[in-house]
């Protein structure tokens, strides 16, 4: 781990999806998990603690959804980048996603340690 | 179960999905179409779960194992898993039957239990469908009292053999009635179901999934 290694926190009910999140996370160069959350509020809380960089954020979650938390995230202090994670089409979530504060919405089906990064530095940029 | 998927993000989730439903044994999963050929040889599986856009050419190849594997494995249910409502996707998996074919939508994949289940239905040679996909296909299926209380008990049952994918000198065979009296049965059933003329193919289908979305078959 470098001074330079992006922290990443994930959140999502569903263990098998924060699992291969995180294979996903790890095969990306410079990314690493530091937490997951099963749910937003769980998120939320984590974040004090941990001062992740990215959250990688699902839309469907048990109470609090995923465009909540990212509004609610964004509005804090120094906030890391959101990127909102979704098996749904980007066209049904995208424009919320980004509405809600996300610095973009990748479709579950287009993650890849690529989109990954490609995202993360695109929201360095701007 | 084969699994065949060529999002490893989407892939490796559902395989870790699968590790905690005892019912479901996964024996190989693959990233393209000939991968999934290849696995089905290899496996003989009971059932394939596949996404539609895959490599080679990323348009539906999904589909084309569903029909390919109707000829060659007859025994295998295939359940396709799509990331948009798609009707043409979906009429062309269930044009040469419903038995042991499914579509049910990625986002659906959280739910474990929904696709256990759906993979059964299609395992014991029923079939599985997305109420949204349904709701795409058949304008008719609106609020209100359904379409399918309208119908005779003659055409119900009609309906049900064409559900089985039964041509229609085969329903006619079956209810010792003539091929002719089963066709008007059927133009009955497209104009009470409020399915208007298009091809014959689309409307049959159509008729078949209305009946199966409301617990038919």
């Amino acid at each position: 781990m470098t001074l330079d290694t992006v922290r990443v926190l994930i959140v999502d009910d569903q263990a098998a999806f924060r699992s291969a999140a995180r294979l996903v996370v790890e095969m990306a160069e410079g990314f690493e998990v530091v937490g997951e959350a099963e749910t937003a509020e769980d998120g939320l809380s984590q974040l004090q603690a941990l001062s992740p960089d990215l959250v990688l954020m699902d839309v469907n979650l048990p109470g609090m959804d995923g465009l909540e938390a990212t509004r609610r995230i964004v509005a804090g202090q120094g906030p890391p980048v959101v990127l909102v994670l979704s098996t749904y089409s980007s066209g049904d979530y995208e424009d919320r996603a980004v509405d809600a504060g996300a610095a973009a919405f990748i479709s579950k089906s287009d993650f890849d340690p690529f989109s990954l990064q490609e995202a993360w530095e695109s929201a360095q940029a701007s | 179960m084969v699994l065949a998927e060529d999002s490893y993000f989407v892939r490796e989730g559902v395989r870790l999905l699968f590790d905690v439903a005892d019912e479901i044994e996964l024996v190989a999963s693959v990233s393209d179409y000939p991968a999934l050929l290849g696995a089905v040889e290899e496996h003989d599986p009971d059932v394939v779960l596949t996404d539609i856009r895959m490599p080679p050419t990323h348009t539906d190849e999904g589909i084309q194992a569903a029909r390919t594997l109707r000829e060659s494995h007859p025994g295998i249910g295939v359940l396709v898993l799509s990331q948009y409502v798609d009707p043409d996707y979906a009429l062309r998996l269930f044009e040469d039957g419903t038995q042991g074919r499914g579509y049910l939508l990625k986002e659906r994949v959280s739910d474990v239990e929904q696709v256990v289940r759906a993979i059964q239905d299609v395992n014991g040679g029923g079939s599985a469908i997305d109420p949204q996909v349904v709701d795409a296909l058949v304008e008719a299926r609106s609020k209100g009292p359904s379409p399918l209380d309208e119908l005779t008990p003659r055409e119900s049952e009609v309906l049900e053999h064409l559900a089985q994918g039964k041509t229609n000198a085969g329903i006619a065979e079956d209810l010792v009635l003539s091929e002719r009296a089963i066709e008007k049965h059927i133009n009955n059933i497209f104009s009470k179901l409020g399915l208007t003329p298009e091809s014959e193919t689309n409307r049959r289908v159509r008729a078949v999934l209305m009946y199966l979305s409301e617990g038919g078959g």
